[in-house]
């Protein structure tokens, strides 16, 4: 579904990203992580578009990332930003609503999918608020519900076999603002819309956080990428060090067997 | 949890109030002036054709009804533009003025106005007075200088523009300074009663410009609106929307630069009505550009002939400059909303 090639990233003679390669199958979670200035967010960016790659390539649907139309892949890729700085007081429900720009389903259906994705990130008591006085974790979770509006029809196929198209998410920091209630309903979502075919990169700072939902992490650092691989085989105590500087200890969790960091 | 409505009125109720208030101010803008005349002698004169005495029906036909067409258009103009400049910075307080249209403007008109008889026979194009026609060369030549000045390899940067807008006006504003300090008391009278705006040159063949200019943005425009609501969010943003944000950019640049600079070059320097009024009706009804720009177009046109109806009375036999007006109407109402607002939050 996306496939990154050999990227490396150039911005005014500083090099942001050195030869990244990462494969994303369909329906994948992949989880970036790293030291802050790692580059996760320069990745992002070459993925989502605003940057075009200095090298190498990025691959969506077998087709080189610079051959799709903007209006093509709003479609079916949505990026979620680090912060908003929406200064007009839109309400949540339309902030949402924004997210249906480049559909033309008509206001009927759009109405249905704005409050269904509203109640999906705990958000309707919100819809009718005026969105400049929300809350830091308020406003991303509004935001969440905008991005997961634009490719609704991806997140919540229901039709026989595959989707026509398969979505992508690109999210950034996703759960930076959220408290654990909101970063648990996050990693459901995730994990819900990545069974119903939607590809999900995502930068994370929380190793915990992304080990419950990651099948990929990607360590970086400086611009390159560390190792690649599943969540266990990543969460080691030697990577960590490696990566985070960091003294760091891998427990197994009690209950879902899955890895743990302590540090 | 309470639910905050945040909007005073629905914009349905917005457009059916101006829609009523629309045709009740072009008549008292009519009846108005030195000469009073009743409205049924307006009416029939402007329905059938006569009715009313000759002299009425001539100061009508002659003077008033351009003059009220004319501020209609130009108040529609400014406040739709200032509506999608607002846009376009994402800050609701950017007006006209920022993009160097108003000091390019008075750098043309205040040329013209000092070195005018050396080059021109005081002749009419499109029935535009050679100041006029200063004016809007002025106003196009700054915007395109700031265009060219923000707009790198990266693309259109508007946080340049900005600058770039600032430092241009400043330098407009010190050309338009020293041609003031080398104009003579007669000139000096000319270039001050310019820049506070004035609608007393309204002729047919201006507001038949002014109608061309505006039919053609009236047509355009209204498409942007979905990509304009979604540029608020952030350029990258409407980028993930499918908006090509760099083609957006220059439309809505040309588009305003065109529509103020005819609307200067008409009317003179017009200040307030493209900032305040997309505001005002920004606290109304809310930020959604569908609603906005067509109300804005209403409410602009409102405002300009009320101000131009009352610039003719308040001192009647002589006549206010209307740019004194619509300051001297329009900030205490956008005081007054903002303090209302404020309360609410």
């Amino acid at each position: 579904m996306l496939k990154i090639n050999s990227v490396g990233l150039t911005i005014s003679a500083v090099p942001l990203l050195n030869n990244i390669t990462i494969d994303c199958p369909r329906g994948s979670v992949t989880a970036l992580m790293g030291p802050n200035g790692a580059g996760k967010t320069s990745l992002l960016k070459v993925i989502s578009g605003e940057h075009k790659a200095s090298q190498g390539r990025v691959e969506i649907n077998r087709q080189s990332r610079e051959d799709w139309k903007l209006a093509e892949i709003a479609q079916f890729m949505a990026v979620l930003p680090q912060s908003s700085t929406l200064e007009f007081a839109f309400t949540s429900e339309e902030v949402v609503a924004l997210g249906r720009t480049p559909h033309a389903t008509g206001t009927v259906r759009d109405a249905e999918i704005i409050t269904a994705a509203l109640a999906k990130v705990d958000a309707s008591y919100l819809a009718q608020r005026s969105f400049v006085q929300l809350s830091g974790g308020e406003k991303q979770r509004v935001q969440l519900a905008r991005v997961v509006a634009q490719i609704w029809d991806h997140c919540e196929y229901e039709g026989e076999g595959d989707a026509p198209t398969d979505g992508i998410l690109l999210l950034d920091e996703p759960s930076a603002a959220f408290d654990l209630a909101h970063q648990l309903m996050l990693i459901d979502i995730v994990k819900q819309i990545s069974a119903r075919g939607v590809t999900v990169v995502m930068v994370m700072h929380d190793l915990n956080l992304a080990a419950k939902c990651a099948d990929q992490m990607v360590f970086m650092n400086c611009g390159h990428c560390t190792a690649v691989g599943t969540v266990t085989e990543l969460l080691t105590p030697e990577l960590i060090k490696k990566v985070f500087s960091v003294d760091a200890e891998v427990i197994t969790h009690p209950l879902q067997g899955t890895p743990m960091v302590v540090v | 949890m309470k639910v905050l409505n945040t909007r005073l009125i629905t914009p349905r109720l917005c457009a059916l109030l101006l829609l009523i208030a629309l045709p009740l101010v072009s008549v008292l803008g009519l009846m108005t002036g030195p000469v009073f005349i009743p409205v049924a002698d307006i009416l029939s004169i402007t329905l059938s054709g006569d009715g009313g005495n000759s002299q009425e029906k001539l100061i009508i036909e002659i003077i008033r009804l351009p003059r009220v067409v004319l501020s209609l258009l130009v108040g529609a103009l400014l406040a739709t533009c200032g509506a999608l400049l607002q846009g376009l910075f994402r800050n609701p307080l950017a007006d006209p003025a920022l993009i160097g249209v108003s000091a390019g403007a008075s750098v043309g008109a205040s040329v013209v106005i000092v070195f005018g008889s050396m080059f021109t026979a005081g002749g009419l194009l499109l029935g535009l007075s050679a100041i006029s026609v200063g004016a809007f060369a002025g106003a196009i030549i700054t915007s395109v200088i700031i265009f060219r000045l923000a707009t790198g390899p990266q693309g259109t940067s508007v946080a340049t523009m900005l600058l770039a807008g600032i430092a241009i006006s400043a330098l407009a504003g010190a050309a338009t300074n020293t041609l003031s300090y080398l104009a003579d008391n007669d000139m000096l009278r000319r270039i001050s009663l310019w820049q506070m705006g004035n609608l007393q040159g309204a002729s047919w063949d201006r507001v038949g410009l002014c109608a061309l200019t505006a039919t053609f943005l009236a047509v355009l425009i209204p498409r942007e609106a979905g990509a304009l609501n979604a540029m608020l969010l952030g350029e990258s943003e409407a980028r993930h929307l499918g908006v090509n944000v760099e083609w957006l950019k220059r439309r809505l640049i040309i588009y305003s630069a065109l529509g103020v600079a005819i609307s200067v070059a008409v009317a003179g320097v017009i200040a307030f009505v493209g900032l305040m009024v997309p505001h005002v009706i920004r606290l109304l009804v809310g930020p959604d550009h569908r609603a906005l720009l067509p109300l804005s177009a209403l409410a602009g046109a409102i405002l300009l002939v009320s101000a131009d109806a009352l610039a003719r009375v308040v001192i009647a036999p002589a006549e206010l400059p209307v740019g004194v007006v619509t300051a001297l109407l329009g900030a205490p109402f956008f005081l007054w909303l903002l303090v209302v607002q404020r309360r609410r939050i």
